[in-house]
């Protein structure tokens, strides 16, 4: 396994487990008030906590492969997951402002527009994931 | 996704060249050791310059190193 298929994988498990962090907390957005804010904050910051220490390990465990340049295919797998991803956020976007008109407030589009970004993302590394198993 | 109608003779070449390893034609072509796997097994068909860089290191033309199997439809 490549290093940069590592740390799809590594990014990819980060975010599925700071999203079930936040997902525990979902019930609560009927009503959102400050305490949510905080609480995607506090998501936001575990993800980072999680990849980066994970990431560091990983670093010191592969220096040579972590020094690797990215060659060709592995540009080509980036940009096919980053195009899929795109569609996958500007829909969800799109579905986010549809909200409006079944009574959704403001701040709860805007949850929904970090939910379609947090969808977008999870799509990104796994497509990543597939086209490095896969073939591309 | 997966399978191209382009085959290949590399892992034959590198056997014939002082078994080089997929990690020391990468270096050489610049890729990595998966990336060369994958041309292998054909789950990648590698751009025209990094085509011609492989044969370049093995010393023989490109239709030798790669082959187009027009029978074969594209998946």
């Amino acid at each position: 396994m490549s290093f940069r298929e590592k740390s799809a994988w590594i990014t990819l498990i980060a975010m599925l487990m700071a999203s079930a962090l936040f997902a525990l907390h979902a019930p609560r957005l009927s009503h959102p008030g400050p305490w949510d804010f905080h609480a995607l904050l506090a998501c936001i910051a575990a993800f980072v906590v999680i990849e980066t220490v994970v990431f560091l390990v990983l670093r010191l465990r592969y220096p040579q492969d972590a020094r690797t340049p990215i060659d060709e295919r592995e540009r080509l797998i980036n940009l096919k997951a980053t195009r899929l991803a795109a569609r996958v956020y500007v829909i969800g976007s799109f579905l986010a402002v549809l909200t409006l008109h079944h009574g959704a407030s403001a701040v709860m589009i805007g949850y929904f527009v970090v939910l379609a970004f947090v969808i977008a993302e999870i799509v990104k590394f796994s497509a990543r994931i597939i086209y490095y198993r896969r073939g591309v | 996704m997966g399978g191209t109608i382009i085959s290949n003779r590399i892992r034959q070449l590198r056997f014939e060249n002082g078994e080089m390893t997929q990690q020391q034609l990468g270096q050489r072509i610049g890729v990595t050791r998966q990336t060369l796997n994958a041309i292998e097994l054909g789950k990648y068909s590698p751009s025209l310059e990094a085509a011609f860089r492989i044969a370049e290191v093995f010393g023989v033309p490109l239709e030798q190193v790669f082959q187009y199997n027009s029978a074969k439809k594209p998946e």
